[in-house]
């Protein structure tokens, strides 16, 4: 072993007895010989003698690095050296007819696929041009036996997936490529390959069925580009079905037989040659293979097969006009079908996402035309049935989801995922035969609630998930009115307990499935009482489990919000009915489990405060169940707050998520309460949540550092500005000032968020406000914001960056409705001045080079309106005009639409551009030849603009039409485009 | 399989490779498992961490070597050289950058020349950003190669688990086989919000079935 082969061995060490040092002089030694000038014919000849895998894997990879590397520069006689050699390897001879040297084609298949990789690399550098008789040359070599035969395979494949393949991203260049290689060898050298594998598949079949299936797959690839009649003719069709057909053939062949026809039957052609190639086929003969062994690889190559033979028939009927053809292509259809619905029904493999798409499409058709026929009818029945029998659970699992364990978890992922295509499919179904599906579901209900005294959970649950699926269809009128068995079907399902229901998964698809089909007891009141009696005992809100006790408050919620003024006179049962349920929610021990997203129970409250919070509630009433509900609420608080202030200790996690609760739960049942209601009509109401609101304040106070806690507060904040109206705006400078206390980018896109709700809902009201908080906000920011752009690209995609661009976002938003609100004189106050600069250097850069079009459109706007403020006479902010004369105008409005990246094609740009002009009228308007002048002459003259444009825009500009200017302008951008052609660069 | 000086265990272990676009977040993902953080191993000559991750499962301890090939894209290193000899494979792209999705025909091709019918898993990370680029239902090369496809958050742990678990089923060649308990996994740095992740599963289901829009040229007047 020498030097070299030592240190190759060193670099692919797995054993772990190697030390660092050793190795990084192994690599330092590789990389050497590499970087060689000779290294081609170093690895060539190492090629030769050495059977060490990683030394040939080694030598390979170096040479073909080399290949792509340096091929250009090698010389005439390197490339025939190396050409030679690699051609002599993949045939299995031995280059300097040595009978003991080593072959690369008996080493492992990686080392073999580097080989054909390598083949590869020369096709494309030389093929045909060069060495135009690769493939003619290779063949002959074939009678050497499956070596050769399987090397041929890999340098196909190798070609199919370096260069022809349409799954990878390609070059342009490497298109061309592509198209040039498959148009030579199309003229030269396809018929004799299609020759070869069929002579090596008739005589290897039975001997060695592997590399027949492997010459199989390879041909696979190639038939969606070669003359479709080298493969469909009476030659090769009878053998491929031979293969299919002959049992005790191995399952891996007749696959690879079944993939090669569904490429004949795939293959791109006019429907009506499709459908001639198709009938040749005879494809009935292989339907009764599907009653073989379910699980087997070839039923699963099979089903791939039918279903995408049966896609092709589809396509013919959808595009056959011909009366006659189009019959002949819905018989076959017809013929297939029962084969398709037999697989998914009785078969245990993966296709089915290709079924349920092709299935789809068939159903599909069916909305152009109308009514059924009779076969649509049925098959539409067996299309519900395989539904109905692919969602339904395995009952082996029915413990671990009933308790969801980790198990359960699981199983309850893939279904949710295994169902979406089959549900979207029923309501397909659902939609073109509505009959049909409701007495489908019907009957399912019924059999499973009927079928034994042996509780079928699984049947119930997936009747149920039928009939939930099946509402999504449905039109708001058919809901209401209770179309066809509608009316029969939901009432039933109102007074229904199973003796299931104690699972989880069927009491929550239960609730679901009563919630989607509210709207019919909307209409039909009479029912109330049922739908309050299944949310309210132990099938919804006293269900035994909490997840179905919480799933059941939401859903409670909403339905309170459909049918809430019916249920004025219910209110008092139902605060009965949940009291313990709003107790327990804010106790200690409640809130100590685990709480998740928006499922945290407190929906519960939502759905009181809006029951409560309705003007048809008496005053006294209403004021009597509210402060039932905020003073405890208020005192748990103010009892958990005043500990801490004393203790002044570290606070435990369960306080913090106590407190959380309790500001959840009242802002849910402020929800309820309208504006008008608490301000207007009722202000001891509005009493009453001003005072909750000075508590819950305090929490900012005593827990500054909180999040959870500070986000909880600013919601309901959020919450009282809403309701509250102006009266909340005493509490306000408190408020803010808290929450300025932190100014991480996160806390502040939540402080900006929340100003500018105050801005949108008070305008000018708030000045003062504002006045006070900007400069802070303005100083605070501009430290945290780059003055230029943010990092973008590969490498930059962090969650810290993605925090600043928001918050850049909410800012440029903030500034914007300050300025389009009448609030432009908040950042001239005294205060203020100190940022104006750095604000407008910041919002021109913006305005010409951010990467969203839409923000550089916001500062535009700013830009137009602060002009229309500030552009007075006499000046009202010094400098400001010349600053947008000199600055702005020549940036913005010209340069940064000068510059190719400015696409004209796209909607955003368009639309930014619509601004940019209006800048430039108001600009005139506001400061006349000032700006004019300047723009013309610094601008367009310097541009090289004609003299002539320059006078057509001052005319354009100066009249009124707007729509004229803006084409105008941009066709004046365009020309000075092309007049710079690339001389002048901009910014 | 190991590298210097890492312990070799006597149970059944597997080399599995890591491949997918840079700044992806292989390397944060496989930092999730503790234990395996604390064993690994870097060779800076040829830019490889070997993370052992060892799972508990009904038929036993496993581990997976994870070679996580951290950066070298750029550097050359052993290339295409690190899959010799891999078992199964984790090919990882970003759902936030469109172009990471795009690349991993080649690198599942580049995989496949070294290791035929190796069990694969592709992996959509970061699902817990909110601007995701590449929507769920634009995922489908799992489809034509008959690979598994996972969504995951490795910031979040969503999901953490599937991946190898599916592998394990693999090559221990039994569906049924599952984890018996958790692996130590580093505490989420960001919650993935569940409930919006349903939704916006539940709203592909939904977009399917709906029409595509008109064109909207309102725009271009």
């Amino acid at each position: 072993m020498d030097d070299l082969e030592k240190a190759i061995l060193i670099i692919f060490d797995e054993s772990g007895t190697v030390t660092s040092v050793l190795k990084s002089q192994a690599v330092a030694f590789c990389q050497q010989i590499k970087d060689s000038p000779s290294i081609c014919s170093i690895c060539i000849e190492r090629l030769c003698f050495s059977n060490l895998v990683q030394v040939q894997f080694w030598c390979l990879q170096s040479l073909h690095e080399a290949l792509r590397g340096r091929y250009s520069g090698m010389s005439t006689e390197e490339k025939n050296f190396v050409r030679k050699s690699v051609f002599s390897m993949a045939c299995y001879d031995t280059l300097d007819n040595n009978a003991s040297s080593v072959k690369v084609l008996d080493s492992p298949p990686y080392v073999r696929n580097k080989l054909a990789q390598i083949l590869v690399t020369l096709i494309y550098f030389e093929y045909p041009e060069i060495w135009s008789s690769v493939f003619l040359d290779f063949i002959p070599n074939l009678s050497k036996g499956g070596v050769v035969i399987d090397m041929f395979c890999r340098v196909l494949n190798a070609l199919d997936d370096e260069l022809i393949s349409q799954d990878y991203p390609r070059t342009p260049e490497e298109g061309a490529v592509s198209g040039k290689i498959k148009d030579a060898m199309r003229l030269q050298c396809v018929s004799q390959i299609v020759h070869a594998w069929y002579d090596i598949v008739s005589l290897y079949k039975n001997s060695d069925s592997e590399l027949c299936a492997f010459v199989l797959d390879t041909m696979r690839r190639y038939i969606s580009w070669i003359e479709i009649g080298l493969i469909a003719n009476n030659t090769f069709l009878p053998l491929l079905f031979e293969l299919m057909l002959v049992e005790g053939l191995p399952d891996q062949l007749r696959c690879a037989a079944s993939g090669c026809v569904l490429a004949v039957v795939s293959k791109r052609m006019d429907p009506q040659a499709k459908l001639t190639l198709i009938q040749n086929l005879q494809m009935s003969r292989v339907f009764g293979l599907v009653a073989g062994d379910g699980d087997s690889e070839f039923v699963s190559g099979l089903a791939s097969l039918l279903t995408g033979y049966a896609s092709e028939l589809l396509d013919c009927v959808k595009h056959i006009n011909n009366g006659d053809l189009k019959r002949a292509s819905v018989d076959l259809l017809n013929e297939v079908l029962p084969s398709v619905f037999y697989i998914m029904k009785n078969c245990d493999i993966d296709t089915t996402f290709s079924t349920v798409q092709f299935l789809s499409g068939y159903v599909a058709t069916m909305k152009t035309r109308s009514p059924l026929t009779e076969s649509q009818l049925f098959h539409v029945g067996q299309i519900l049935e395989v539904i109905r029998l692919q969602i339904r659970y395995d009952p082996v699992y029915r413990d671990n989801l009933d308790v969801l364990d980790k198990v359960g978890k699981e199983e309850e992922d893939r279904m949710a995922e295994h169902r979406k295509d089959l549900l979207v499919l029923l309501r397909n179904v659902g939609r073109v035969a509505p009959d049909v599906t409701q007495i489908f579901i019907r009957n399912s209900l019924s059999s499973a609630v009927g079928s034994s005294l042996d509780v079928n959970v699984e049947e119930v649950e997936a009747a149920l998930s039928l009939f939930y699926a099946y509402g999504e269809s449905l039109s708001e009128e058919a809901m209401k009115t209770g179309s066809g068995i509608l009316r029969e079907l939901v009432p039933m399902l109102l007074s229904t307990k199973f003796p299931c229901h104690s699972n989880r998964l069927v009491a929550l698809v239960y609730l679901d499935t009563i919630t989607r089909y509210m709207k019919f007891v909307l209409e039909n009141n009479q029912y109330i009482p049922l739908v309050l009696a299944a949310f309210l005992d132990d099938r919804g809100i006293h269900h035994s489990k909490v997840k179905v006790s919480r799933r059941a408050s939401y859903l409670f919620m909403r339905v309170v919000k459909l049918l809430k003024s019916k249920l004025v006179p219910f209110i008092e049962t139902i605060l009965q009915s949940l009291h313990d349920t709003v107790s327990q929610f804010t106790s200690m021990d409640y809130a100590s489990k685990e709480l998740s997203g928006s499922e945290d129970g407190s929906h519960i409250f939502e759905a009181i405060g809006l029951l409560i919070g309705m003007e048809d509630v008496p005053l006294e009433k209403q004021s009597e169940y509210l402060s039932s509900l905020l003073t405890p609420l208020c005192q748990q608080v103010e009892i958990l707050i005043a500990g801490s202030r004393i203790q002044n200790s570290e606070d435990s996690p369960s306080k913090v998520t106590n407190i959380q609760q309790i500001i959840m739960a009242i802002n849910a049942l402020s929800k309820g309460f309208s504006e008008r209601l608490v301000t207007a009509s009722r202000p001891a109401i509005g009493l009453m949540f001003k005072q909750t609101l000075d508590v819950l304040l305090q929490i900012l106070i005593i827990f500054p550092k909180v999040e959870t806690l500070r986000s909880k507060v600013t919601a309901f904040i959020h919450r009282m500005v809403e309701t509250l109206g102006s009266s909340v705006f005493p509490y306000l400078p408190k408020a803010l000032e808290q929450l300025l206390a932190e100014s991480e980018p996160k806390e502040l896109v939540g402080f900006l968020v929340l100003l500018n709700q105050l801005i949108c809902k008070f305008n000018t009201s708030v000045q003062d406000i504002l006045e006070n908080v900007y400069p802070v906000i303005a100083g605070r920011i501009f430290s945290i914001l780059p003055r230029d752009t943010i990092p973008s690209g590969p490498g930059s995609n962090t969650e810290e960056i993605r925090e600043l661009q928001e918050l850049q976002r909410t800012f440029y938003t903030f500034l914007h409705v300050l300025a389009t609100r009448d609030l432009s004189s908040v950042f001239l106050s005294s205060k203020s001045q100190v940022y104006l600069d750095s604000m407008m250097q910041l919002l021109l850069f913006t305005s010409c080079n951010h990467k969203d079009l839409v923000v550089r459109k916001a500062c535009v706007q700013i830009f137009v309106r602060l002009i229309k403020d500030w552009c007075t006479r006499p000046e009202k902010v010094p400098g400001f005009q010349t600053f947008v004369i000199e600055a702005f105008a020549i940036n913005c409005c010209l340069y940064s639409v000068l510059d190719k990246s400015f696409e004209f094609r796209d909607a955003n740009t368009v639309s930014l551009f619509g601004e940019i002009v209006l800048a430039q009228k108001v600009m005139y308007e506001k400061l006349g030849n000032d700006f004019l002048v300047y723009f013309v002459s610094k601008g367009f003259l310097a541009a090289h603009c004609s003299q002539e444009l320059a006078e057509e825009y001052c005319q354009k500009l100066q009249g009124n039409d707007m729509k004229s200017l803006k084409s105008f302008y941009q066709s004046l951008i365009e020309n000075l485009r092309t007049q710079q052609n690339g001389s002048l660069v901009f910014r | 399989m190991a590298l210097p000086n890492q312990q070799t265990v006597d149970y059944p272990s597997f080399k599995l490779v890591i491949v997918g676009d840079g700044g992806t977040g292989k390397t944060t993902f496989v930092k999730r498992h503790l234990t395996g953080e604390f064993e690994k191993k870097y060779e800076p000559t040829i830019g490889v961490e070997v993370h052992p991750l060892d799972f508990f499962t009904n038929c036993g301890k496993i581990r997976f070597y994870c070679w996580d090939t951290a950066g070298q894209e750029k550097f050359g290193g052993l290339r295409d050289g690190y899959y010799i000899h891999g078992q199964c494979a984790i090919i990882m792209f970003d759902v936030t950058a469109r172009l990471t999705y795009k690349n991993v025909p080649t690198w599942h091709r580049d995989l496949c020349r070294v290791c035929e019918n190796i069990p694969i898993v592709l992996c959509g990370n970061k699902v817990d950003v909110k601007n995701r680029q590449v929507k769920a239902k634009q995922v489908t090369f799992h489809r034509k190669k008959n690979l598994q496809y996972y969504e995951i958050s490795a910031k979040s742990n969503y999901n953490f688990e599937k991946p190898f678990l599916y592998l394990a089923r693999k090559l221990a060649g039994d569906a049924n086989l599952h984890f018996v308990e958790s692996p130590a996994l580093a505490p989420p740095e960001v919650q993935i919000d569940m409930a919006a992740q349903q939704h916006h599963e539940a709203e592909l289901a939904q977009a399917a079935n709906q029409p595509l829009p008109d064109d909207d040229d309102d725009a271009f007047d």
